[in-house]
């Protein structure tokens, strides 16, 4: 049961990426229908409009009201949309540093001055 | 049995002066490995012997699953049998067990979201994020191990300094030092008095990387300086600790490490010196610990078998 959700989640993270280089393949802004052609007719038009509302609530595309239907245009690469979903999993995760080992772990209120003491001291010695 | 069933839950103090003194004196590998074996051993003779308690705990209350020769006499009085104590052990071991299981799971969704976040991205080992907060973490698992960094950081290091974050978050993957955090989180959670070793190694882990990365990029001074900027150009973050007050944080102290000397590899400091004694005492603390936990299992063991009619 939790391995077939858990398929399934990873599957929309694909579909998205999937949607997101279909659009950035088009020339100018594009239809929901065209970036469905584009994927082969696979997905249901109705699960392209859903990934791209899911794209466009993460800031990955912008739409815009062309006649009765919404044109859509990327508004970031898969680096971005990556970028945003990272931030998402580290924001929702109060004590993320007891999972990830940051590169380096918050100031303290003395630290600063000591840290910049310390770097501008080494400075100092390695110029000799 | 007696007094040994207790002894396991308060002996890790013994583990107190190591945890102080190991990131000092001691080479930040061996640091990591000694304090994490010592922490290991020492939770999981402290959750056993928490475990007899409370069996022994509920010999009276009504339904407990013990047979009905327990409630001999002659039986009662070879265990350490208090009512306050035997009952109070019954939470206690539920909020050990609920915690280390709620870490656990904390542990892989973690992983597992951000491997997910990353899922659109070429394979590669270091995965790098158009953003303007400034991060880095190894991530391990998944097909393989990846690096995570923004440029908002790489942008503020020079190409040097970068070589040396990307050897310092190899070396986290390489060694597998999630696994030594994951374990000393654990302990710390099965006891309290554990806590001090997860902070140390917490630390001796990011030294253990920095004195590779150093190795591999060649100066201590440049692991040093892009520990310091990123460090500064990151400081929005809150500082999750009160450690501030009483003593330097965590990064000046690695850096102050990185523009001393390289640590020394000793294989085992002597007993005559502060850290050999701290050392020597966390190791008897720890055998005393398995032994008093081993002696009380066995015990119960033979008290349950006497007293069970076959």
């Amino acid at each position: 049961m939790t391995e077939h959700r858990q398929r399934s989640r990873r599957g929309q993270g694909e579909l998205e990426a999937l949607v997101l280089s279909a659009l950035r393949e088009a020339e100018g802004p594009a239809t929901a229908g065209w970036v469905q052609e584009r994927l082969g007719g696979d997905l249901a038009y109705t699960t392209v409009i859903t990934i791209l509302t899911r794209l466009l609530a993460k800031g990955a595309v912008t739409r815009e009201r062309v006649g009765r239907s919404f044109v859509w245009t990327p508004a970031s690469d898969q680096a971005g949309l990556a970028a945003h979903k990272m931030r998402k999993v580290l924001d929702g995760e109060s004590d993320r540093e007891a999972v990830l080992a940051s590169f380096v772990t918050g100031l303290g209120p003395d630290d600063e001055r000591l840290l910049r003491g310390l770097l501008g001291h080494s400075r100092g010695q390695g110029e000799d | 049995m007696g007094v040994f069933v207790f002894l396991p839950l308060v002996l890790p103090l013994t583990a107190w002066p190591i945890a102080r003194l190991a990131e000092q004196h001691l080479h930040p590998r061996t640091a990591t490995r000694l304090l994490t074996a010592v922490a290991g051993v020492m939770a999981t003779c402290s959750t056993v012997c928490l475990g007899l308690v409370m069996v022994v705990g509920t010999a009276q209350l009504p339904g407990n699953p013990l047979p009905d020769g327990w409630s001999d006499p002659e039986v009662r009085a070879a265990v350490p049998y208090d009512e306050v104590v035997g009952k109070a052990a019954i939470p206690a071991l539920c909020a050990v067990l609920v915690a280390s299981a709620r870490a656990l799971w904390r542990h892989g969704r973690v992983r597992r979201r951000a491997h997910r976040a990353l899922a659109g991205l070429p394979g590669t080992e270091v995965a790098v994020l158009p953003d303007d907060v400034p991060y880095a973490y190894a991530l391990p698992g998944g097909r393989r191990g990846r690096v995570v960094v923004t440029t908002a950081l790489l942008d503020c290091l020079e190409p040097a300094e970068r070589r040396a974050l990307f050897s310092h978050e190899r070396a986290h993957l390489a060694a597998r030092h999630h696994r030594f955090l994951l374990a000393v989180q654990l302990a710390a959670r099965a006891n309290p008095f554990l806590r001090p070793l997860r902070t140390a190694v917490s630390y001796t882990a990011e030294r253990w990387a920095d004195e590779i990365a150093a190795q591999a990029v060649g100066s201590r001074r440049t692991v040093a300086q892009a520990i310091g900027k990123a460090a500064l150009v990151s400081r929005g973050t809150p500082v999750s600790s009160l450690a501030g007050f009483a003593m330097p944080g965590p990064v000046p102290r690695r850096v102050a490490a990185l523009l001393g000397p390289a640590p020394a590899v000793r294989s085992w400091p002597s007993v005559f010196t502060s850290v050999g004694l701290a050392a020597w005492g966390a190791a008897a603390g720890t055998a005393v610990s398995a032994m008093s936990s081993a002696n009380s299992a066995v015990t119960m063991f033979f008290i349950l078998y006497a007293a069970t009619p076959l």
